[in-house]
């Protein structure tokens, strides 16, 4: 009786979560535009470039141009050409609108995963 | 008017320091004859593995490095550098090295240069050598993973940079060398001879 009790109060806290999520914007949440978002909030200005975020996330180069591509049309990342020891790269930083959407995704996941504990 | 004890905010004895801590960074960089510039890429990586090296060494400059996406990298680091960038750039600083801390810039400058790759290199290598205390193998595992658009001879020598920064030869180190290359200097002596 007393673990039915729990269980529904449990699944009540779930919903009442999820519901909040509707503050957030649902295209972020996929896996590498969260490992994205995640890794260049800790970078701030000082971004990453192309060849850096595919080295450490492991993603291949369609996913990972595409994905960026989609964070960069809605605002979160910009990108522009550096130079480094002669080379030509690429560099993608974060928006101050990308750090307030992960501030706010990254509590709501907090939030989320801490309910199903 | 007496002060309310509890209300009073707790300041740790370290406060003063890390208020000020990135003026020793650039103590090193002034020692280093580093003309860092904020907007240039290859600057401020060059500030970030500067510091980490020296870190790995330890010295502390109360950065904290940590592994991200460019390797190890202090994020706290890049505020100070944003947010003292006159300092940074014009190398103002009220900070003097000590003597061991001079040792250690003088011994970086002279291993590393102010070359962005072997730096990269060497400080990843540090990171999981020192850090994480990973043996030799592992580690230049974990530098091919993480830096996989360098070279092999890129590598090789940044890691070789590394080892000559971060480990002091023992005196078995030492001992071992000289059986080592005693044979080639012999013979290099012995040829003199004729």
């Amino acid at each position: 009786m007393k673990i039915t009790r729990e269980r529904t109060h449990m699944q009540n806290d779930i919903l009442s979560i999820l519901n909040e999520s509707e503050g957030l914007n649902a295209k972020v949440f996929s896996l590498v535009r969260l490992k994205l978002l995640a890794s260049l909030a800790s970078l701030g200005p000082d971004g990453a470039t192309y060849r850096e975020l595919k080295a450490a996330l492991d993603i291949n180069d369609g996913v990972l141009f595409a994905n960026l591509n989609v964070l960069k049309d809605m605002g979160y990342l910009t990108s522009e050409k550096i130079t480094s020891e002669g080379k030509e790269l690429e560099l993608y930083s974060i928006t101050t609108e990308g750090q307030d959407e992960w501030k706010r995704t990254r509590t709501w996941l907090c939030r989320f995963l801490h309910c199903g504990v | 008017m007496e002060e309310n004890a509890d209300l009073a905010v707790p300041v740790s004895p370290l406060w003063g320091m890390n208020m000020e801590k990135y003026k020793k960074v650039i103590a090193f960089f002034k020692e280093l004859g580093f003309a860092f510039d904020v907007s240039r890429f290859d600057d401020r990586l060059i500030a970030q593995k500067l510091v980490c090296l020296l870190e790995f060494r330890g010295i502390d400059l109360g950065y904290s490095c940590s592994l991200y996406v460019r390797g190890p990298y202090s994020p706290d680091l890049t505020l100070d550098l944003y947010s003292f960038t006159r300092e940074f750039e014009t190398l103002e600083t009220g900070s003097r090295l000590n003597a061991k801390e001079k040792e250690a810039a003088v011994e970086l400058g002279r291993i590393f240069g102010l070359k962005p790759v072997p730096l990269e290199v060497g400080a990843t290598y540090g990171y999981f050598a020192i850090r994480q205390d990973c043996d030799p193998l592992e580690a230049l595992r974990q530098v091919k993973r993480l830096k996989p658009f360098y070279s092999e001879a890129q590598i090789a020598l940044g890691i070789s940079k590394a080892k000559e920064f971060l480990y002091t030869p023992t005196r078995e180190d030492l001992e071992d060398l000289k059986e080592e290359t005693g044979i080639w200097q012999r013979a290099s002596i012995k040829s003199l001879e004729h």
